[in-house]
C-alpha cells in the first residue's frame, strides 16, 4: 500500500464502531492532575472480583441487545494499572466466557487502557502485556515538555510533577506499541506550551498526538488569540520541518470548520449511551462521565446495575439525541460548525436543568481559533505540496474521513 | 405558547392525571396568592383552570374565583355538591362513579384507573359513554405495562371500538380520548405542561404541572412575585423531542412528568408510553374504517397503516 503524503490521526480500532464497555476498576490515582474532570476520586471505591464477574455475566447474557461486531473492553480509573491483578483476572474470564459461549465478540475484541504510565514497567503490567499482546491498546498520557506536563500532572501526595516517572517508560511503550498514541489535554495555563510540547512528543518518537482542549468553562479573555498563535506557529514547524509526513496532530483536520447541514449532518457527536460503563458498586452508566466521581454539580446518571440489569428507558434519550435538539440556533447556523465537539457528560454537568439536551458552548471561541489556525495549516500545506508536485497525487489518494465520535 | 394557568386551590386538590396526590392535610392557597395568580393569568392573557379540594371553599375564595373566566376541575368525591353542577371536568378516582354517580350530558369526565381495573371493568364504559359529553381515561400505571398487557389492551380497545361504532350508527357521537381523539386531530395535541400550561401551587410558586409540585416542592419554575423562569423551556416543545416530533399518535398525553420519571428527560417518552399510545392510534384507525362502512365520515382524515408501535425503533429512518 502506498504511503500517504500526510499522516492522519488514527480513527480508532474498527473505525471507532466497536461497542465500548468500560470497567471503572478504581477511583484512585497516584496523580492529582489539575485539569482532571474526576472530582470525586478516592481510595475506597475499588472494584471487587464479584462485581466484575456479575457485570461480565450480565453483559455477555445480553448478546441480542449488543449487536456491534466488535468490542473494546476498556479499563479506567483513576489509574487502571493500580488494579492490574483484578484486570488480569477479568480479562482471563472474558476470554474464557466469550469462547465458551461462542459469543460473536470472541476474537473481535480489544482490551484498552489509558494510563498515566507511572507503573508501566512493573513486573505485573509487563506480564499482562505479554499475555494479551495481540488484543491490546495502551495509551500513555504525557502532556509534552517537562514544564508543560508538570504544570498539571502532579503527584497527589507530594505535589511534584510526574514527567520523569512517565518519560522513562516511553521507549519501552513505543517498543511494544510503535504506533501508540498519546492524549494531550489543554487547559488555559497550558496554551503557551502547545507548540513546544507537541514537537517534544514527536522527538520522543510518539507519532500520534490526540490533543484537545478541555470542555469545561475555564477559558480566560485572550486565550483564543494565544491558542491561535500557538497552533499557527506549530503549523509552521510541522510543515517546514516535514513532520506532517510521519507524525499526526489531531488539531489539524481537513474536515473541520465547515457548515453542517441541519438534516443530513444531524448526528450526535458523543457516543454516550452507545457505550456502557460499570463502577465498583456494580452501577451501570451511559459513559464514565456520568458516574458521580466525574460530576461537579449534578447527580450521577445511572442506567441500571449488575443485579437488575439495564433500564432501557434511561438509555432512550442518549440514543435519540441529535445535534439540533441540543444546540442553540447560533450553533445550528454556525458556518464553521464541523469539528466543534462536545462531551455529553460535561453538557449534563453544566446544564441549567437536569438534561443532556443543553449543549455547553464553553469552547466556542477556542474552536473558532482552532479553525482559523487549521485553515492556515492546510492552505500552507496544500501550497507546499503543489510546489513540490505532490498535490494532485495527494488529492487522488486521500481517504474519506468519517466524522469522529468521541 | 403559554395559554393556560392551572391553579391548585389546596394541597389536597384532586389529581386529574397520571400522578397520585398523597397529601391528606388541607393547605388552602392564601387568598392573596390566589388573587395574585388570577392577576397573573389576566395580564398574561391565560385561561385559568381551578383544581378543587374535596371540601367547600370559604365565601371570599368563591368570590375571587368568580371574578375571572375559568373552568373548574372537581373530584366526584367533593363534599361541595353545588360544584357538581358548576364543574367543567369531574374526576373519578375509582370505577364506582361510572356505575352510580349522577352524570350530566354536557360535562367532561376523567376516569383515573389502574390497568388491572380497566382490564377488569371496561365493559361498564359503554353505557357511561352514552350519557356524557366526553370521557378521558387516564391509566395511572402505564409504566408497568408488559407484553401481556399490550395484548390485552389491544383487545379491550377493539371491543370499545366496536361499541363506539354501534353508538355512531345509532346517531350518537361519543368522545373517548383513547379512540376518538386521534380521529379528530390533525396534529399533536398533548398535555402541554411547561409549554401551553403551567401550574400555580398554594405556596405561590409555579410548577411544570401538579405532579412536579407533589414530587418536589423545590422543583419550581418561578413564583407569582417574580414571574416565570423555566430552565431549558424549549424541551417542553414538540420540536425539541426527537421521538415525539417523528410521531403521529396525536392523541398521546406525552406526559412530561412520566417522561422524566422513566427516562430522566422531560422530552423523551418511555417505551411503554409510546406503545400504549400507538395501540390507541392503531385502534383509532380501525374505528375510523369501521364507521366509514356505514357512510361518509370525516373524508379528509387519514390514519396511515404503520408497522411499528414505538417510533424509537424507527430512529434510523428519521
Amino acid at each position: 500500500m502506498e504511503k500517504e503524503a500526510i499522516k492522519k490521526n488514527d480513527t480508532g480500532w474498527k473505525n471507532g464502531m466497536a461497542k465500548n464497555i468500560t470497567f471503572i476498576v478504581t477511583k484512585d490515582c497516584q496523580l492529582a492532575c489539575k485539569y482532571c474532570y474526576l472530582v470525586g476520586k478516592n481510595e475506597k471505591e475499588r472494584m471487587s472480583w464479584e462485581v466484575a464477574k456479575m457485570a461480565i455475566d450480565y453483559i455477555l447474557d445480553q448478546e441480542d441487545d449488543m449487536q456491534e461486531e466488535s468490542v473494546v473492553w476498556d479499563f479506567i480509573g483513576g489509574e487502571p494499572f493500580l488494579e492490574i491483578e483484578l484486570i488480569d483476572k477479568i480479562c482471563d474470564y472474558l476470554k474464557i466466557e466469550m469462547f465458551q459461549r461462542n459469543h460473536h465478540w470472541f476474537n473481535s475484541y480489544r482490551f484498552s487502557f489509558s494510563t498515566n504510565g507511572i507503573n508501566y514497567d512493573s513486573e505485573k503490567v509487563q506480564e499482562f502485556i505479554r499475555k494479551n499482546r495481540d488484543h491490546l491498546s495502551i495509551g500513555i498520557t504525557i502532556d509534552g515538555t517537562e514544564v508543560k506536563h508538570d504544570l498539571n500532572r502532579i503527584y497527589k501526595v507530594t505535589g511534584k510533577g510526574s514527567y520523569k516517572s512517565v518519560v522513562r517508560n516511553i521507549p519501552l511503550w513505543l517498543e511494544q506499541f510503535p504506533y501508540g498514541g498519546t492524549k494531550v489535554t489543554i487547559s488555559s495555563p497550558d496554551i503557551p506550551y502547545i507548540k513546544e510540547s507537541v514537537l517534544h512528543l514527536y522527538s520522543l518518537g510518539i507519532k500520534e498526538i490526540n490533543i484537545n482542549v478541555v470542555f469545561e468553562n475555564v477559558w480566560k479573555e485572550g486565550d483564543d488569540k494565544l491558542f491561535e498563535e500557538q497552533l499557527m506557529s506549530l503549523a509552521d514547524a510541522i510543515i517546514d520541518e516535514g513532520y506532517y509526513k510521519d507524525y499526526a496532530c489531531s488539531f489539524y483536520s481537513e474536515n473541520i470548520g465547515k457548515p453542517l447541514d441541519p438534516i443530513l449532518e444531524n448526528t450526535n457527536w458523543c457516543g454516550a449511551g452507545r457505550m456502557l460503563a460499570v463502577d465498583a458498586n456494580g452501577i451501570f452508566y451511559p459513559c464514565t462521565r456520568f458516574a458521580q466521581y466525574s460530576l461537579r454539580d449534578k447527580k450521577a446518571w445511572t442506567i441500571g446495575n449488575v443485579n437488575d440489569g439495564i433500564d432501557k428507558n434511561r438509555l432512550r434519550p442518549f440514543l435519540v439525541l441529535d445535534r439540533l435538539s441540543q444546540s442553540k440556533q447560533e450553533c445550528i447556523d454556525c458556518e464553521i460548525a464541523s469539528g466543534c465537539a462536545w462531551c455529553q457528560g460535561e453538557n449534563y454537568d453544566a446544564a441549567e436543568s437536569n438534561t443532556i439536551f443543553q449543549r455547553s458552548t464553553a469552547i466556542c471561541k477556542m474552536h473558532k481559533a482552532r479553525v482559523r489556525a487549521n485553515n492556515y495549516y492546510w492552505n500552507k500545506l496544500y501550497r507546499k505540496l503543489e510546489l513540490e508536485g505532490q498535490r494532485e497525487e495527494y488529492e487522488k489518494n486521500k481517504k474519506e474521513v468519517k466524522q469522529e465520535i468521541c | 405558547m403559554l395559554q393556560y394557568l392551572i391553579i391548585l386551590l389546596d394541597d389536597t386538590s384532586t389529581s386529574y392525571c397520571h400522578y397520585e396526590n398523597p397529601k391528606k392535610d388541607a393547605g388552602l392557597i392564601p387568598l392573596n396568592i390566589l388573587k395574585a395568580g388570577i392577576r397573573f393569568g389576566m395580564v398574561e392573557n391565560l385561561m385559568i383552570q381551578f383544581v378543587y379540594p374535596d371540601y367547600e371553599l370559604p365565601g371570599e375564595y368563591k368570590e375571587a374565583i368568580e371574578s375571572i373566566d375559568h373552568s373548574k376541575i372537581v373530584s366526584s368525591l367533593c363534599n361541595d355538591k353545588s360544584l357538581a353542577d358548576e364543574a367543567d371536568v369531574i374526576v373519578f378516582h375509582d370505577w364506582s362513579g361510572i356505575s352510580y354517580a349522577m352524570t350530566f350530558p354536557d360535562k367532561s369526565y376523567v376516569l383515573r384507573t389502574t390497568k388491572a381495573k380497566l382490564f377488569e371493568r371496561y365493559l361498564f364504559l359503554k353505557e357511561f359513554l352514552s350519557k356524557v359529553a366526553r370521557l378521558n381515561i387516564v391509566i395511572t400505571d402505564i409504566e408497568t405495562f408488559d407484553d401481556g398487557d399490550y395484548e390485552q389492551y389491544k383487545l379491550i380497545l377493539h371491543t370499545l371500538s366496536e361499541n363506539i361504532e354501534k353508538m355512531y350508527v345509532d346517531g350518537l357521537a361519543p368522545q373517548l380520548n383513547l379512540l376518538t381523539d386521534r380521529i379528530m386531530l390533525k396534529e399533536m395535541n398533548n398535555c402541554g405542561a411547561g409549554d401551553t400550561n403551567i401550574t400555580l401551587a398554594p405556596n405561590g410558586k409555579f410548577y411544570i404541572c401538579h405532579a412536579f409540585y407533589i414530587e418536589n416542592e423545590d422543583d419550581c419554575i418561578g413564583d407569582v412575585k417574580r414571574g416565570l423562569d423555566i430552565k431549558n423551556k424549549q424541551l417542553y416543545k414538540l420540536k425539541y423531542s426527537p421521538i415525539c416530533s417523528h410521531c403521529d399518535a396525536y392523541q398521546c398525553k406525552r406526559c412530561v412528568w412520566l417522561n422524566r420519571k422513566t427516562t430522566l428527560e422531560v422530552n423523551t417518552p418511555s417505551h411503554e408510553q409510546c406503545v400504549v399510545a400507538h395501540l390507541e392510534r392503531n385502534s383509532s384507525c380501525e374505528l375510523l374504517k369501521s364507521i366509514r362502512k356505514h357512510g361518509k365520515f370525516l373524508p379528509e382524515t387519514e390514519i396511515q397503516e404503520i408497522d411499528y408501535l414505538d417510533p424509537f425503533d424507527k430512529r434510523k429512518e428519521w
